[in-house]
């Protein structure tokens, strides 16, 4: 669904930063993958974005890059949970995942294709403990 | 947070995005890292290779997340170098700012809230 609330006329927005080592020869497109939470075989393109890297059905990754998005340069492989949706200015939102095995986060844009009620789930985590919430609104 | 010279005797620090100067122990003797007012923090700390970054780019904070425990969670991003640091909320933290982060991907959801209920 295109999006329509973008700001209009909106300067001064900072690039995503430069990433050479995607997309080429036979880069991580040229292959689906098996979703290490829930065993789904995930087909390499999805639709409203050209990063894939988790499940559509329930968020989980993995981590195989280092410190660049597509660097595969990691030894970890560990199993990296969703954990809370960030939204740019613009109004995107990315899903931070967290590495179960060390620790390390990582953000990625929502796929065209996601499970809606599991990103719903996920957005609604910090309000689910009521009490958390209202004693925050009552200090407010 | 600025380290000067007097910053380990007197442990306070100023803030390097709007500048309030606070302390640096909070009442349960844990450390704090973000500004209690704006929430910004510095990177100081490299978490891919361990140790102390030489970045100290300003880092902004994005995200909510909840441990299992139900403790929030900010998360921050570094403006300069896109790296990720997660951060335990302290009890004197701006709450306004907490809440907006909290209820901020609701308001633009990216698919209609009416369907939701018939998924």
């Amino acid at each position: 669904m295109p999006r329509r609330t973008r700001p209009r006329g909106q300067t001064g927005h900072r690039r995503q930063r430069h990433k050479d080592v995607l997309h080429a020869g036979d880069g991580h497109r040229a292959n689906g993958f098996r979703c290490v939470g829930c065993r789904l075989d995930v087909p390499p393109d999805a639709p409203g974005t050209a990063h894939r890297n988790h499940c559509p059905n329930c968020l989980t990754s993995r981590h195989v890059d280092r410190r660049i998005p597509g660097d595969r340069d990691t030894d970890c492989r560990g199993r990296m949970e969703a954990v809370a949706v960030s939204t740019r200015p613009d109004g995107e939102w990315m899903i931070v995942h967290q590495c179960l095995h060390c620790g390390e986060l990582s953000t990625n844009r929502i796929a065209g294709d996601d499970n809606a009620i599991a990103l719903m789930r996920l957005a609604l985590k910090p309000l689910q403990d009521t009490n958390r919430a209202s004693r925050t609104l009552l200090n407010l | 947070m600025s380290n000067t010279d007097n910053t380990l005797k007197t442990s306070i620090f100023t803030c390097a995005w709007c500048g309030l100067t606070t302390t640096k122990y909070i009442a349960e003797g844990a450390v704090r890292n973000h500004c209690p007012s704006c929430m910004h923090s510095k990177h100081v700390t490299d978490h891919v290779e361990g140790g102390s970054s030489t970045c100290e780019g300003r880092m902004s904070p994005i995200a909510i997340a909840v441990l299992r425990t139900g403790d929030w969670m900010l998360i921050h991003r570094c403006r300069r170098c896109d790296e990720l640091t997660s951060n335990p909320v302290c009890a004197d933290d701006n709450q306004l700012i907490l809440m907006r982060m909290a209820v901020r991907p609701l308001a633009q959801p990216p698919f209609p809230l009416e369907t939701l209920g018939s998924l």
